[in-house]
């Protein structure tokens, strides 16, 4: 279910739509509460997984990324038409793993989903 | 071909000829590219300078169109029988203007915002000691007496200055810089990843590693290094952009 604290973003598999992505997920981190180096954090998962997933997707297509803040945490899916689960032992993956507190991909319906949570670390929040 | 005053039957066959070797070249499709950038640099330049009177350095203009120009030499189909100068044009203009929209931002940021530089800057480090972590955007808005997408806009302003002038920050210091290979050995592209990241800076590789694989944060990386968070940010962001792409591109 979305609520006021729920974005979906839809737009072409084109790296210029990387910032885009990048600037909503900077105010997605804001509204979660998140403190600022996480919410940097959260831009450079948003860059990485959209690059990702563009790079693996076919020209043209459709990049939906939908992000839901709460207080403390943000969570992040983006997907595209795909064919393939990626590899868990890229340097990409890697970066991405560091980034999110949870991270998963899944593939199902001929889409590809990267799903990235991200919490915030101290317990006083 | 527009802009250049000498290209003669000779320059068309030899062009012919180089387009032709490169469908097939393995080894030397850098060596035949660069002769054709070289050939059709006239157009880059012709192209550059409609865009010269706009407040950008003309040199930045002629190493934007060249990327261009390297696009389409890339994907000009010999085959379609066109000339390289009809295709290529747009790809030049297009990178040209993509400069210049980029750059945009970074041109147009508001005055206000980057009067809000400074303050934003001392009280991230004021609330950072405070409060023994990271302030979040609530916090600084609070302390700066401004709205949060205000702050968020002057964080976000950050990103777009050029990377140079913030780089001059830290390049002094002596880094205990940790071995990078038990962290490569899991991943798949260690061969290609290590020569690329033995070729960054001490301080940017330490950065990195730091980072993505001893996974600490941005905060303490920071305080390591004596720099500010947003400082390490910005070179990650940068850093990692830059191995994407040096990751991507197909070794030839």
């Amino acid at each position: 279910m979305s609520g006021p604290d729920d974005v979906r973003l839809s737009f072409e598999a084109d790296t210029r739509n990387i910032a885009l992505a990048r600037t909503v997920a900077a105010a997605m981190a804001a509204r979660a509460d998140l403190p600022i180096d996480q919410l940097e954090d959260a831009r450079l998962a948003v860059d990485e997984a959209v690059s990702q997933i563009i790079v693996a997707a076919p020209a043209g297509a459709e990049v939906v990324c939908i992000m839901s803040a709460e207080p403390g945490s943000l969570s992040i899916t983006v997907s595209a038409p795909g064919t393939q689960e990626p590899s868990r032992t890229t340097f990409s993956w890697t970066v991405l793993n560091a980034l999110v507190d949870s991270l998963d991909a899944q593939l199902a319906d001929g889409r590809l989903t990267f799903m990235l949570l991200i919490e915030r670390a101290d317990v006083d929040a | 071909m527009s802009g250049s005053t000498s290209w003669t039957e000779e320059n068309r066959a030899r062009e012919h000829e180089l387009l032709r070797l490169l469908v097939t070249a393995v080894h030397d499709r850098a060596v035949i590219r660069d002769e054709l950038v070289t050939m059709h640099l006239p157009l880059v330049r012709h192209l550059a300078r409609k865009y010269a009177d706009r407040g950008e350095p003309f040199e930045d203009l002629l190493q934007v169109g060249t990327v261009g120009l390297i696009t389409a030499i890339d994907r000009f189909d010999i085959e379609r029988g066109n000339e390289l100068s009809t295709f290529a044009a747009p790809y030049i203009t297009g990178e040209i203007r993509r400069h210049f929209r980029d750059k945009a931002w970074s041109v147009r940021v508001p005055r206000g915002l980057q009067e809000l530089q400074a303050p934003l800057s001392a009280a991230t480090e004021r609330l950072t000691r405070e409060l023994q972590r990271s302030p979040t955007v609530g916090e600084l808005s609070a302390a700066l007496n401004v709205p949060e997408d205000v702050v968020l806009d002057a964080m976000e302003a950050r990103h777009s200055y050029s990377a140079s002038s913030l780089d001059q920050e830290l390049e002094a210091g002596t880094l205990a810089l940790p071995s990078i290979d038990t962290a490569l050995d899991r991943i798949d592209e260690r061969e290609t990843l290590g020569p690329l990241l033995e070729a960054l800076s001490p301080r940017d590789r330490q950065i990195i590693t730091r980072r993505f694989f001893d996974e600490w944060s941005q905060r303490q990386i920071a305080d390591e290094l004596g720099i500010s968070q947003m400082h390490v940010s910005r070179i990650l962001a940068r850093t990692l952009e830059q191995l994407r792409a040096q990751l991507q591109e197909p070794a030839d």
